[in-house]
């Protein structure tokens, strides 16, 4: 069974096409670059996969279900902005994942923000932009989820923070999910990742795996996707 | 999880709602002792102060009453339609769940407010012998009820329940206007708060033509023709409230209705 899949998905924001019959599948148990420029329709497919929009033609299922109530159970979603409320605590968090999610572990979270030196009684709102990313990350990462849906996860953050997200999610994802990272910077989270979709102005360019791009095109998805994109 | 949902909310609004109502009651304390110590002082300073902490009550009366409001609308503005929506909306939680949780800790503070409100008055009003007043004054009330027939009785406290239900379901049709009139402008790609503010109006422009249409309608039929029954003034009391909770139950419908609509279907985070 798919954990992720579309047919002929498409929708606008007025008469701007965001999504234009985008159809592809998503296996469990890989790790899924969704790639393209800024404006290419990544932060829009997320939001429909997550239910936060609603599609204007054609079909987009979560483990079999169209996105809303019961899909959310089975998704952990990364929000490109800090979502996350700046007032609770690093305490009050956990207890709110704990309450809404059954599948939250909050040993792994505890131990992950610890690894940070946060204190369950600090305020997210006194923390660094940085420090709330990765918190945010870390409730995230700390869910046994059945698809992981991260947009953005590494852009706007320094390169050792990069690092730090990266093999969060490498190092806490459940083995039998797929994860799916929406992002433009390749050259990162290239090895991290099994497959590829290169996605431009709501259109699937191309849908293949990694080692594949290195075998048959004899290059790095970076190189790949520059040449693909060239301005 | 509505259960959650509304555990959540009280978290975040009591941190701000409980320290209002505490300041709220330390200067119904010190007006209290101001009036006796201070107000009529020869010394000028000390009934400047006792002035001062007076003034200090009226402001903080009026700071959580205008709070509890601020904090209805700021609630869904700031936890649904912000940022925070994209964590709020992908709970496995029903939008349906959203709106009640919003909605029910809303009324409740409306209803705290004006409790601790009358609590902070008789605590100013406190003095040697209140008690004793207070007491005896509900024993007469008490002795007073004992005297009334038991129809009277049940009447009486059906009419106080019919009261308190309107009240709640007032304060809830009251947050909803708001709540409606937040989500449609918020489903708008740019300008949302100026397109709340335009809806807000827009729909009570909508709400009074229509109801003012359906008062005409209801006047030209005479309907009154069909009707032979002449009410007692409990009777007409009785009509008259289930009436105005019918008609605030439909306010409160519709304004429900196009809340759920605009955040299910047209849900549009920055």
């Amino acid at each position: 069974m798919s954990v992720l899949e579309c047919k002929e998905l498409c929708k606008r924001y007025g008469r701007t096409a965001a999504l234009e019959g985008l159809s592809f599948t998503v296996e469990p148990g890989r790790i899924v670059g969704l790639l393209g420029p800024n404006g290419s329709g990544k932060t829009t497919l997320i939001k429909l996969a997550n239910g936060l929009l609603t599609p204007d033609a054609g079909y987009i299922s979560v483990c079999d279900m169209a996105p809303g109530r019961e899909s959310r159970s089975l998704v952990s979603y990364l929000p490109e902005r800090t979502a996350i409320p700046l007032w609770m605590s690093a305490g009050q968090l956990l207890d709110f994942y704990g309450d809404f999610y059954t599948d939250f572990r909050r040993e792994a979270a505890e131990e992950m923000l610890g690894h940070l030196n946060i204190h369950p009684r600090q305020v997210i709102k006194q923390m660094s932009k940085g420090t709330r990313e990765k918190v945010q990350l870390i409730m995230v990462m700390s869910r046994a989820a059945k698809l992981y849906l991260l947009d953005e996860p590494i852009g706007g953050v320094d390169p050792a923070t990069r690092d730090y997200i990266l093999s969060t999610i490498i190092g806490s994802y459940n083995p039998e999910a797929a994860v799916v990272i929406s992002t433009h910077l390749i050259a990162d989270v290239e090895k991290v990742l099994d497959e590829v979709i290169f996605i431009n102005q709501g259109r699937i360019m191309l849908q293949s795996s990694v080692d594949g791009i290195r075998e048959e095109k004899g290059m790095s998805v970076d190189a790949l996707f520059r040449e693909v994109f060239k301005c | 999880m509505l259960g959650k949902l509304i555990k959540h909310e009280f978290r975040a609004t009591g941190r701000v709602m409980l320290p209002m109502y505490l300041v709220l009651l330390a200067t119904a304390v010190g007006s209290n002792l101001s009036g006796r110590w201070m107000l009529g002082s020869s010394r000028s300073a000390l009934s400047v102060l006792g002035t001062l902490i007076v003034v200090a009550f009226g402001f903080a009366i009026f700071g959580v009453l205008l709070m509890s409001f601020v904090l209805m609308i700021q609630r869904f503005y700031k936890n649904l339609l912000q940022d925070e929506g994209y964590l709020m909306f992908t709970l496995p939680v029903s939008v349906h769940q959203h709106i009640w949780a919003k909605v029910i800790v809303s009324a409740v503070w409306f209803i705290a407010t004006v409790l601790v409100i009358i609590g902070a008055c008789l605590l100013v009003a406190y003095e040697g012998g209140f008690w004793r007043q207070f007491f005896d004054f509900l024993g007469q009330l008490l002795g007073g009820l004992q005297k009334l027939k038991i129809s009277e009785a049940l009447n009486g406290t059906v009419v106080l329940a019919e009261l308190a239900v309107l009240m709640f379901l007032c304060l809830v049709a009251f947050s909803l206007q708001f709540y409606a009139a937040l989500a449609a402008g918020h489903s708008q790609p740019n300008h949302k708060m100026l397109w709340s503010v335009g809806c807000f109006f827009g729909f009570q422009a909508v709400l009074q033509f229509g109801g003012s249409m359906l008062l005409i309608g209801l006047n030209k039929l005479e309907l009154s023709r069909f009707l032979d029954w002449d009410p007692t003034p409990i009777a007409a009391i009785h009509v008259g409230l289930l009436m105005s909770i019918g008609v605030v139950v439909v306010y409160g419908a519709i304004f429900y209705a196009v809340t759920t609509f605009f955040l299910k279907r047209h849900l549009n985070l920055e």
